[in-house]
């Protein structure tokens, strides 16, 4: 079973990079047989994905998503540095999957967007495929390490398809966004080597159902390697480190290996969480690490454009949830209203700033950051506390309506971009006083936008309403204030949103350059456009086709905050508590029982 | 089958037919015929089934268990009235003994029960834990009653459009738009597009109307919402239409935050929005009324913790490691923190909240500049949109969601509507857009309804909600006609007409008799019930009851004036615009026979008779008003104490000396010109300034909200720009100082440094050349001193 989980997921990770290996040897010459080859990998890369999302047929086990549970699906690990204890560590949950789809989606449709690129075809998709393989690959490790290298794999050819085939301010835009991202891949990394070389898999063996421990913790449910698993049970006194990113987040919640203090009064886990905060929050982005973003968009070509808005902020609000939050649920409990408060500035922010924007492009940028707030806020409304007895549903909603957010936001947003590149391709500019009466120019074309558009705007019936709505709802029973400014929100968007459908579609005539190249929109055009709307409507009306897919996995991970909320944080008495959890406390940890009730004196 | 599961099919189906045609004309709408003419067919077929399924509906639902039907709820208003004035009057002189009440108000209403209605999930947009958000039904007579009144009024109005949209067949010359190059614009007709927005627009409005709870109700609330956009905006070319377009969905909007906000509220403390109860799980008009209660409004358990929060936060403290003995002990403490107070303001919250959502949607004082500038819209448009539809969706709301309504959430209700009331009547009074009065005129009846609603009379704002929807599409449909014929909507500029467009004058003059309250049309049965209840009011609140009663009598003569005012100038008198009265016609019959039929149901709607009030009367909520708890002196009289003679006889004669005072001064003024309008204007120049620029709500608004947004906008955009980037700009910019300066260490002292050793040793080599002689006898005697030397120090090193 093992080896197909291994084949599947590799081939939907490396198929890309493989693509651009083969992409080496086709001449230059034939940028049409480039971009057919290219488009047909990330058309395989999309089918091998759909077929994991089809639900296997009854009583028969196949590597496909199981619908309806909650862990790591199709994990597999496998050695690859054991001297640092770094895997090859993959599988899949709710969280993740429904991300690979959009990516690989995406991902097929932008390779359809870049027919327009001329210059250098061949580097131009090398680079792409290389771009996909990592996204995926973010997506699906659960090692450390090695969702830190396909961090930086992804980060590269971001760069040179920015910076190579970008507007005119190319060079500026792409610096900008590698410097940025490079910051916050830096401080990850150096949250990462705090984590890991305070890690200990002894410590959480003792609450695991290993022998000997208490049966906080699954140990199967980590995923670790039978060499690993071997060596913690053999008795011994020296800590073994891990990069599994699954039992990093058991010992965050059930032991307090991460809980030392630090620097300025402030514990491991708090500068852990800092840190990869920042570095995911400036992918998100949020204010006021954001400026990047509409440098990048506006600069970069159209399908570039897609791919950042539709997934690469996405790799944010992922990391939070699957990393941040699990495995340093102590700093995120303290810190629960900055993270809210930033998502809240930034849904505002993002909003007044692209009702001020002159640049069709920008525009669409920055309400990126205003919708991705949403994401930011449903995550962090820590609505599991005493005053509701520990009730996780308000926050469950939150944060599957982040991750619907999330996914909504990929297809409006991506649509969007490319809806601005469909005008910018014929009339070359993008400036939003010099547009106007497109409707009557172009008719279906601008059928298309509105109905993007209005995905954007967060109609009902389509899928940017479900993620946002969801999320204010979840909000009042956190923080009240919030709430209301959340729901305010709503006002601003419709603001921009209307008023530029006006400025560009409605009107008499269109009122800028090259009037006479504005054609119709052409087929190629219309199926990378109507997909996307088609799904913007099928997740609008019938959310719960995705929900399914997601729901348990979010669920999950909020339950297990809102029992470590109830049983470790708020249980008044920490140190007692958590020896209370160790009931048969073993050697192993009786070094950090007293590490415990000395926090508990302090 | 039975009636629980047929009528949600048949309602279901009377929702969905607009939106088959809707996605149908999407696809092919232009390969519809000749320039998409198929498509008025496809339309105006699907709303006539959903009007077919309707009436079905509303047989079925009279003659199904007339038990059920007019059992219990039917005999409430004759036997239950007696006491309750009795109760009434108990509050008036002494509220205090309101607890001593409350058991023979309790024991009464307990036999009453929630009014007869079906209610069921149709699918889950998603669900959390206890939590669940679904599309649902909730049937009840009022839905039958709206279903049939909206699919009527849309039938009329969809045969209607076939005549009036039928310019939009060939090609169009918009004369309202110049082109850049001094020419009218020419554009293809869009006759198939109005038609697809019709049908969606009429499937929104279904869907709000049969919806199951308040998230779906805000679902189809905003697609009204973007239909109205779409509609309003469907001269696209039109500057004008397009910033209308926008104006209604934003203002729209901003009601909506406040919904949200109610919304919120809810969601928060009860966990559900459902309002009938669904497979058992309690839904919002049983939590807020529980029967145990006697359907008194009480702050509802959920609501009670949300607010004690705190409290309850350190009753789970004490109870460590225990959630299921918390749980109990807190569910135990309830009534000790309901006591308390705590709760009840969320209940306020939720109440205003959803009312502000209701202000946006209906044009209420301050959210009303939307609708008159909604007009520049197709005339079909208006009769739909802004007289049974949209607008009438705010009342709804009301009406439905009255049990949950606080009394001082509807004092605020009162007095919204008593505002709006008297705002637009006056405002209507100076306009001379044939259209634009009509939107102030329902403005202010809409104001009315609300008024109704908020003193208490449930059933008499909804009669009028049915009734000024008849009559209100029919004016509407009129001044289509004449606009239709005229090409302008300038009374100014029309005058006797009646000669040569007869269909339009009678029907619009029936329509007008209707809305003024002219006795036997329906608006006098539905007026005079708002005015006996504001009397009813009264009786128990003097100070408040007697300006609100002053402004709904006041209001009664204002409509009268303006409306004939309007009748006059249009039709009667010397044609003042020979041009516009040269090129006038009637109307084809395809527009004047939904005038005829809507005239019919103008007239008739209202008689008691055709039990239009007892329909309402099946759905009325279960339980009394009750009295303020934040304002203990607002008490709420029981609606049948508005039945009693005394007060409806004084009723009806306040309205119709009112309506008659108002209709009098228009005849005098254009009827037999006695006196003289200019005059008039001139003797009251500032007051007239002020009615004829809206009150300048708008020019306000645009100071206190549009351009302070846009500061702000801009001024964010200047800190992105300027303070961020600035600072981004800055460190690179220092980086690369601080690299120069780097570079400057490496050039002048690491190299430097290099260099002065590399000239050392230069200098060095210079200084060693010397001894590079060539000579070899010099050289083999450095090779014999070297080699002694070596062997000298060697011996000396291993001799140690």
């Amino acid at each position: 079973m093992q080896s197909q989980y291994v084949l599947l997921l590799s081939l939907v990770v490396f198929l890309p990079a493989l693509g651009a290996l083969v992409l080496l040897l086709f001449p230059k010459e034939k940028p049409e047989a480039i971009k057919l080859f290219s488009l047909v990998v990330t058309v395989l890369v999309f089918l091998l994905t759909v077929y994991m999302a089809v639900p296997s047929p009854e009583g028969v086990a196949t590597p496909r998503f199981e619908l309806g549970a909650a862990g790591m699906q199709d994990a597999f690990s496998i050695d690859w540095i054991p001297s640092f204890n770094i895997f090859y560590f993959m599988g899949i949950d709710g969280i993740s999957f429904t991300l690979v789809l959009l990516t690989s989606f995406l991902s097929m449709l932008a390779m359809g967007a870049s027919w327009n690129i001329t210059k250098h075809v061949k580097a131009y998709c090398i680079l792409y495929l290389l771009l996909e393989t990592g996204m995926i690959g973010v997506f699906m490790a659960l090692d450390f390490f090695l969702f830190y290298v396909f961090w930086e794999v992804m980060l590269l050819p971001m760069y040179f398809l920015i910076g190579v085939w970008g507007g005119p301010r190319r060079e500026y835009a792409a610096i900008k966004f590698f410097l940025y991202t490079l910051v916050g891949s830096v401080l990850m990394l150096i949250a990462i080597l705090i984590l890991y070389f305070n890690s200990d898999l002894r410590a959480l063996a003792a609450q695991s159902d290993l022998p000997g421990g208490s049966r906080a913790v699954a140990w199967d449910d980590l995923h670790l390697h039978a060499d690993v698993t071997r060596a913690v049970r053999e008795p011994g006194d020296n800590p073994i480190h891990t990069f599994n990113i699954l039992a990093l987040s058991k010992m965050g919640q059930h032991t307090d290996l991460f809980d030392a203090e630090l620097l300025w009064g402030r514990s491991l886990q708090w500068w852990a969480f800092v840190l990869l905060f920042i570095g995911f929050a400036i992918k998100i982005p949020i204010v006021p690490l954001h400026t990047w973003l509409p440098d990048a968009h506006v600069e970069a070509p159209t399908p570039i454009s897609m791919i950042l808005a539709g997934i690469l902020l996405k790799m944010g609000g992922y990391g939070i949830i699957r990393i941040c939050y699990p495995i340093c649920p102590d700093a995120a409990y303290d810190l629960a209203y900055v993270v809210t408060g930033i998502g809240v500035l930034s849904m505002v922010y993002g909003a007044f700033a692209a009702l001020a924007q002159k640049d069709f492009k920008r525009l669409v940028a920055y309400s990126s950051v205003s919708h991705m707030g949403y994401v930011l806020l449903g995550i962090g409304v820590w609505t599991a506390t005493a005053s509701t007895n520990y009730n996780p549903d308000y926050w469950a909603m939150g944060m599957n309506g982040a991750m619907f957010q999330m996914i909504a936001h990929g297809i409006s947003s991506a649509g969007m971009f490319f809806m601005v590149g469909v005008i910018y391709d014929r009339v070359h500019h993008r400036n939003l006083d010099e547009f106007g009466g497109l409707f009557g120019r172009s008719p279906l074309y601008s059928g298309l936008a509105f109905g993007i558009f209005f995905a954007g705007l967060g109609l009902p019936g389509l899928c940017g309403f479900i993620g946002e709505f969801f999320v204010t709802l979840s909000v009042w029973s956190y923080s009240k204030a919030m709430a209301v400014v959340a729901a305010a929100t709503v006002i601003l968007t419709a603001a921009y949103i209307l008023w530029t459908l006006q400025r560009v579609y409605l009107g008499a005539e269109y009122r800028g350059p090259h009037g006479d190249r504005i054609t119709p929109i052409t087929g190629r055009e219309v199926a990378i456009a109507a997909p996307l709307l088609a799904f913007a409507i099928w997740f609008g009306v019938l959310p719960q086709s995705l929900f399914n897919y997601m729901t348990p996995s979010v669920n999950k991970t909020v339950q297990e905050l809102a029992d470590w909320t109830r049983d470790v944080k708020e249980s008044g008495q920490r140190g007692a508590s958590r020896l209370s959890i160790n009931q048969a406390p073993t050697a192993s940890t009786e070094g950090g029982a007293k590490r415990v009730a000395s926090r508990g004196q302090r | 089958m039975d009636t629980a599961t047929f009528l949600p099919i048949l309602l279901g189906l009377a929702w969905l037919l607009p939106l088959a045609s809707f996605a149908l004309i999407v696809l092919v709408g232009p390969r519809m015929g000749r320039a998409g003419v198929m498509a008025s067919y496809v339309a105006t077929g699907a709303i006539l089934g959903s009007l077919v399924a309707s009436v079905v509906a509303l047989g079925i639902w009279v003659f199904s268990s007339p038990a059920e039907a007019s059992g219990p709820r039917g005999e409430h208003g004759a036997v239950a009235s007696a006491p309750h004035e009795a109760t009434a009057g108990g509050h008036a002189g002494e509220a205090k003994e309101h607890a001593g009440d409350h058991a023979s108000a309790a024991e009464h209403q307990a036999q009453a029960g929630p009014p007869r209605h079906y209610t069921g999930d149709w699918y889950t947009l998603g669900r959390f834990g206890a939590l669940a958000i679904t599309v649902s039904y909730y049937i009840d007579a009022l839905t039958i009653g709206m279903f049939a009144m909206v699919t009527a009024i849309a039938t009329c109005i969809h045969f209607y459009s076939i005549g009036y949209m039928h310019d939009e067949l060939d090609e169009v010359v918009d004369h309202e738009v110049t082109l850049s190059d001094g020419r009218h614009l020419h554009r293809p007709g869009r006759f198939h597009r109005f038609f697809q927005y019709m049908s969606l627009f009429s499937f929104s409005m279904l869907g709000l109307v049969v919806a199951g709870n308040v998230a779906m109700v805000f679902v189809f609330w905003e697609l009204v919402g973007i239909c109205s956009y779409f509609l309003i905006g469907f001269y696209i070319e039109r500057k004008s239409a397009t910033n209308a377009a926008n104006k209604a969905f934003i203002v729209n909007r901003i009601g909506d935050f406040g919904m949200i906000v109610g919304m919120m509220a809810l969601w928060a403390s009860l966990g559900t929005f459902a309002f009938g109860d669904v497979d058992g799980r309690q839904g919002i008009f049983s939590q807020v009324r529980s029967a145990e209660n006697g359907y008194r409004l009480e702050a509802p358990a959920g609501m009670v913790r949300a607010s004690a929060a705190e409290l309850a936060a350190e009753v789970v403290r004490d109870h460590p490691r225990n959630p299921a003995a918390a749980e109990s002990e807190i569910l135990a403490r309830v009534v000790s923190w309901r006591e308390q107070g705590h709760g009840y303001w969320l209940l306020v919250v939720a109440g205003i909240g959803i009312f502000c959502g209701c202000v946006g949607k209906s044009a209420q004082f301050p959210l009303h500049v939307w609708l008159p500038d909604a007009m520049e819209g197709p005339t079909p448009v208006s009769a739909l949109v802004h007289s049974a539809t949209m607008v009438a969706a705010g009342v709804y709301l009301v009406g439905r969601f009255y049990p949950v309504f606080a009394p001082e959430v509807l004092l605020v209700i009162a007095v919204i509507g008593a505002i709006t009331l008297l705002l637009a009547a006056s405002i209507a009074i100076t306009a001379v857009d044939i259209k634009r009065v009509l939107a102030y005129s329902t403005v202010s009846q809409l104001g009315y309804m609300m008024l109704a609603l908020g003193l208490g009379g449930w059933a008499a704002g909804l009669f009028h909600l049915i009734t000024h929807a008849f009559f209100k599409s029919l004016l509407f449909l009129c001044s289509g006609s004449v606009i239709h014929a005229c090409h302008t909507n300038d009374i100014t500029r029309m005058g006797g007409l009646r000669k040569i467009m007869p269909w339009t004058a009678y029907t619009m003059l029936v329509g007008c008799l209707a809305i003024i309250g002219a006795p036997l049309f329906s608006g006098f049965f539905s007026k005079d019930a708002i005015i006996a209840q504001a009397l009813s009011f009264w009786n128990l609140n003097p100070t408040p009851g007697g300006v609100l009663f002053a402004v709904a009598a006041g209001g009664a003569a204002v409509t009268a004036f303006y409306m004939f005012r309007l009748w006059f100038m249009t039709f009667t008198g010397e044609p003042r615009d020979r041009h516009v009265h040269e090129h006038a016609h009637e109307s084809p019959p395809i527009m004047y026979v939904p005038l005829v039929v809507l005239a019919v149901f103008a007239v008739a709607v209202g008689w008691p008779w055709l039990g239009v009030v007892s329909l309402l009367e099946q759905a009325r909520p279960a339980g009394e008003l009750g009295q303020g708890l934040l304002l203990p002196g607002l008490v709420y009289p029981d609606e049948h104490a508005s039945h009693a003679a005394d007060v409806h006889l004084l009723a009806t004669l306040v309205a119709s000396a009112t309506a008659l005072g108002g209709f009098l001064l228009a005849v005098l003024f254009y009827g037999v010109r006695l006196l003289d309008p200019a005059e008039a204007r001139q003797q009251f120049r500032p007051l007239y300034n002020l009615l004829w620029n809206k009150w300048h709500f708008d020019e306000l608004y645009q100071v206190l909200f549009v351009r302070p947004v846009h500061l702000a906008a801009g001024a964010v955009a200047a800190f992105d720009k300027g303070v961020i980037d600035g600072l981004i700009h800055g460190s690179a910019r220092w980086t690369r100082r601080l690299a120069d300066f780097d570079d400057l260490i490496d050039r002048y002292l690491v190299d430097q440094s290099v260099n002065v050793f590399a000239a050392w040793t230069w200098s060095l080599g210079n200084s060693l050349r010397s001894v590079q002689t060539g000579r070899l006898r010099q050289y083999v005697m450095l090779i014999v001193i070297g080699t002694v030397a070596l062997t000298v120090l060697i011996n000396f090193a291993s001799a140690r």
